[in-house]
């Protein structure tokens, strides 16, 4: 039974401790007597006998800890004692601790929020079965375009897979859209899902009530329940009450009856990360909606493709055999026209890891997550630095407690210990606090990511795995800024440290803390410079000329699929209800378009000069497809010529930029001349298509869906019939109007839609001014955060100077006394406190200077129209940091200056 | 410690199980009674000897209790328990054969 007599002892050795300490001091003091007793018996005198046992005894304070160490809950009582003793230490410096709190609270603050952001949108892995074995697959155009995203799938390649390919157990599609939703009064829009049957079963997730959808519910028609549809948790609880009645609801979805037949688990937010949908759709519903040929089209790629790999199979083996098939599965499944095009020919299968779903926002935010990430490091290592420093300067004004301490019989690692667990008392209220900030600085970061629906999905509130690194932050922060101090009171020297009288005039660890400046400006400095050539960037962005007029107009976007007009009736209604707009109060212009700028389309084809031999191969030219008025709308001057006309007159006519008629025409005026659409064919044998514009006029240079590029040629054709009942521009255009106000644009769109497409689901206009700023959205994100970032850096590296220089003033007030006594002029005290900052400034912008050469090459790629290596940017950085720095030291320098030579003298 | 008296590591605690095997002693008794069965030659310091007593007990292998001594003064008996006993045979053995393969090394050469 010793398990039984070891708990016995443990228990008491818990409850009964101050006792047990009692009686280890009488068994020790008995031990001290029986050793007196012999002495005396040996012939000593009682004195000499005490003494003599004393010494045999050695430090009664170190024996008693030594055999209080084998006690079980020792470790636990003495990091109690620490933190009692660690509280005291606070509460009796409550400034410092205050600014220690603080500036952590801001530094850990900042790692947890950007954390935050890049833990939603990459990190955070898919609550669903075995998240490793997931992954996606798609069409990599990276060869083409080095920028180019991965492609989706469409029907028939996935079941090309499916059929050929042995790597996946499960291949499931999904595709994410917006819905009009009715409910009884409820009548809203709706983020939903449409997915493959088998989706739910892959994911291996179960329902929270009813049941999820299944293959069964991909059959035309519906399946055993109609149409079927589950929705979110979220929805279940927040519109329905969580009740389990909802089951067999029916509901309207873009005018289709649909019957709810089960509810997603909570927490279950689909494949896609940034997205939300509030209720999945089986794959039918797309045959519903737009007609069973749209569900099977090998044309379009709409399905964000998902697979299971088998057990035995790695990653790269399925990539392997995927790219050996990809060939014959685009041959079997592409209209030859298509399948020929250089694009397509280029393309590579690509099977990516889904660990964590995946999201379009990844392509474009890894890299400056990453790089925000890096700063808020940055950040985080100033503001150790910086505690670092002044920790160092209250531990040496401590030197004399830690030499008592010492010679009483604390240990050097026992007093090390004492001072992380202080380190850490501020750390952790300091982390506690950057929750706090990360919390309310959330919405606000989200915000400036420029997506409405990202905004929407992602949680800024820190969960378990922020948390932890949060807290990481914190246990890192005071290991960083508790080793110099923990390091310099190990090595304290009981007897210098008692001897001297004035502890401070004797600093043994000046040069550690004269260290820590340097780091700080030379951090500080990096940051600087990068947020100065992120800001220039934007700055350079938003002033670019983009040709375009962007305020007062708005480009809304139709959902014309299911209109009853098809072909020339669709162009007439659009022609009409642009009419119609323009009737209205307060509109000035409208016009129909098939693209908005800056939103990130493009569309581009092949044209030639069809009555100049001499360039006689087809060029590329961006393209949009228009009606009358357009021009004007957007502000954008026809330079010579005229506008189209909304008349049949005009079906052959179009107009050029000026960057596209010099590319065609690029000796003689276009006006009048004729372009060639070329639509090529290449190796499958059938002759290419052309077809003639007539050039009707030039307008001036515009950007197309980027600020980042010069101009590019663009050719605006007519609005037209085209292909499958469609306009030549697909069957949603935008309505481009300009008005008095945004709001007058947007009702008199809203009130035309309804009287003359009234089957029409609506989908909110997008203001192009704010289209236009969120097309720099990244750019600004990381700029204002750099920007806020740096200003976190001379803020701390300021304080970390002033720090520095204050302890330094007080600790030579007598010298500075005796100096003055002496003779020297307030100048010169003046002169000789500065030139120690300016020494350690120096040392710090040129240390800075190197890093933020390298850090800006780095970010070469984030910049526009500002060389990396701008010596103004360095140079004014460089000023203000050293301004910073010397504002942060005339305070302590004018104390010094003030000092009265007699007082200093006195206190001596 | 001591210089004549460095105790191979880790055989305090057969020391102190031995001392106990016989009777229930205190501290100080312990610590006599090993130097005067070794005739001088170990001497246990404070410092070893109250930590490994402390340590013993909380492993359960002796017990303690307060009782008064020789000279009339409370002191703090400590005895085997049956774990203890074990404990010490154990020991007992392993330090025989340790110490039986070194008198093996040592008379060889």
């Amino acid at each position: 039974m010793r398990w039984l007599a070891r708990l016995r002892m443990r228990v008491e050795m818990m409850f009964r401790r101050s006792r047990a300490s009692g009686r280890l001091d009488d068994e020790l003091r008995f031990h001290l007597e029986q050793q007196i007793a012999e002495n005396i018996a040996a012939g000593m005198s009682a004195d000499e006998a005490r003494h003599a046992a004393l010494r045999a005894f050695g430090n009664p304070a170190a024996l008693r800890d030594q055999a209080r160490e084998t006690w079980s809950w020792n470790g636990v009582e003495r990091v109690l004692q620490d933190i009692r003793f660690a509280t005291r230490q606070i509460v009796r410096a409550p400034g410092f601790a205050v600014i220690a709190i603080l500036t952590l609270g801001l530094g850990i603050g900042a790692n947890t929020a950007v954390f935050t952001l890049t833990h939603a949108l990459l990190l955070q892995t898919l609550p669903v079965r075995d998240p490793g074995e997931l992954v996606r697959l798609a069409i990599d155009l990276s060869a083409i375009d080095k920028n180019g995203h991965d492609m989706p799938l469409n029907l028939p390649i996935i079941e090309a897979i499916q059929k050929q390919s042995r790597s996946f157990n499960d291949v499931f599609a999904w595709c994410v859209y917006e819905f009009p939703f009715r409910d009884g009064g409820v009548n809203s829009g709706i983020h939903g899902a449409i997915v493959s049957g088998n989706a739910f079963d892959s994911l291996g997730v179960r329902p929270a009530a009813g049941r999820l959808l299944t293959p069964a519910d991909d059959q035309a028609g519906g399946g055993p329940d109609g149409l079927a549809a589950v929705i979110s948790y979220r929805i279940w609880v927040s519109r329905y009450h969580a009740d389990a009645s909802v089951v067999g609801r029916h509901v309207i979805v873009t005018d289709h009856p649909v019957t709810i037949v089960g509810v997603a688990p909570a927490g279950f937010e689909g494949v896609i990360a940034a997205e939300h949908p509030d209720i999945y759709l089986p794959l039918e519903f797309q045959g519903i909606l737009y007609g069973e040929p749209s569900k099977h089209t090998g044309e379009r790629l709409w399905l964000d493709t998902f697979a299971r790999l088998n057990p035995d199979v790695s990653r790269g083996q399925a990539a392997a055999e995927m790219s050996a098939l990809f060939p014959k599965i685009l041959d079997a499944t592409l209209p030859p026209a298509i399948r020929h095009m250089p694009e397509v020919e280029k393309a590579r299968f690509a099977v990516r890891p889904a660990r964590t779903g995946w999201s379009k926002l990844r392509s474009q935010y890894t890299e400056p997550l990453l790089l925000l990430q890096l700063m808020v490091g940055a950040v985080l290592l100033i503001c150790s630095a910086n505690l670092s420093g002044l920790f160092l300067a209250r531990a040496s004004a401590r030197r004399q407690e830690f030499a008592i301490r010492g010679a009483l019989g604390a240990g050097r690692l026992r007093l090390m210990r004492q001072l992380f667990v202080e380190c850490l008392m501020l750390a952790l209220p300091g982390g506690l606090l950057g929750v706090g900030v990360a919390w309310a600085s959330g919405p606000w970061i989200l915000h400036m990511l420029g997506n409405v629906e990202a905004e929407e999905a992602i949680s800024m509130r820190p969960n378990l795995a922020v948390l932890c690194v949060t807290i990481g932050c914190a246990v890192f922060c005071a290991v960083l800024f508790g080793m110099a101090p923990a390091w310099t009171a190990g090595n304290t020297s009981v007897e210098m440290a008692l001897r001297s009288s004035n502890p401070r005039t004797s600093a043994g660890s000046a040069g550690l803390r004269n260290f820590f400046v340097p780091f700080q400006v030379a951090l500080s400095l990096t940051l600087v410079v990068v947020a100065a050539l992120l800001g220039t960037t934007v700055t350079r962005l938003l002033t670019e000329q983009s040709g375009y007029r962007t305020e007062n107009v708005i480009f809304a976007l139709t959902d014309f699929l299911r209109v009853p007009q098809k072909g020339e009736a669709l162009v007439s209604l659009y022609r009409r209800m642009a009419e119609r707009i323009e009737e209205r109060p307060g509109v000035e212009q409208a016009s129909v378009s098939a693209i908005s700028p800056f939103l990130g389309w493009r569309w581009s084809d092949e044209f030639v000069a069809a009555d100049n031999p001499k360039h006689a191969t087809p060029v590329e030219a961006m393209e949009n497809i228009i009606t009358a008025h357009y021009f004007s709308a957007l502000g954008v001057p026809i330079l010579t010529g005229r506008d189209l006309d909304d008349s049949d007159a005009d079906r052959n006519s179009c107009i050029l930029s000026q960057a596209a008629a010099r590319l065609y025409f690029p000796h003689t005026s276009a006006l009048g001349k004729t372009l060639r659409s070329v639509i090529r064919r290449p190796r499958t044998g059938q002759p290419d298509t052309f077809h003639d514009y007539q050039i009707v006029g030039i307008a001036r240079d515009t950007k197309y869906d980027s600020l980042r590029e010069s101009p590019p040629p663009i050719v605006y054709l007519p609005l037209a019939a085209g292909e499958n009942g469609q306009t030549n521009g697909g069957s949603n255009l935008f309505f481009v109007i300009h008005a008095r106000s945004v709001a007058a644009a947007t009702s008199a769109y809203k009130d035309t839609l309804h009287e003359m497409a009234p089957s029409s689901p609506e989908i909110p206009p997008v203001v192009f001014s704010e289209s236009f700023r969120d097309s720099v959205a990244r750019e600004r994100l990381l700029s204002v955060l750099s920007g806020f970032f740096a200003l976190l850096g001379l803020l701390l590296s300021g304080i970390g100077i002033y720090g520095l220089l204050a302890w330094n003033v007080t600790g030579r007030t007598t010298e500075i006394g005796v100096r003055m006594a002496l003779g020297a002029t307030r100048l010169k005290v003046f002169a000789l406190v500065m030139r120690q900052v300016a020494g350690l400034l120096a040392i710090g912008v040129l240390a800075g200077g190197f890093a933020a050469f390298f850090a800006a090459r780095s970010i070469r790629s984030f910049l526009f129209e500002v060389q990396p290596g701008n010596p103004w940017v360095f140079v004014l950085s460089s000023l203000t940091l050293v301004f910073v720095g010397l504002v942060a030291a005339s305070l302590p320098a004018r104390r010094a200056v003030s000092i009265d030579p007699m007082q200093a003298l006195r206190t001596e | 410690m001591g210089k004549p008296s460095d105790l191979v590591q880790g055989t305090l605690d057969l020391l102190i199980l031995k001392t106990l095997s016989t009777e229930a002693r205190h501290g100080w008794a312990i610590a006599k009674r090993i130097q005067q069965l070794s005739r001088e030659v170990l001497q246990v310091q404070q410092g070893s000897l109250y930590p490994a007593l402390h340590r013993l007990e909380q492993q359960g292998w002796i017990k303690a209790k307060w009782a008064e001594s020789e000279t009339g003064r409370q002191a703090k008996f400590y005895s085997l328990t049956a774990a203890g006993r074990s404990q010490l045979e154990k020991e007992t053995a392993s330090w025989e054969r340790l110490s039986g393969a070194i008198n093996l090394i040592v008379q060889e050469g």
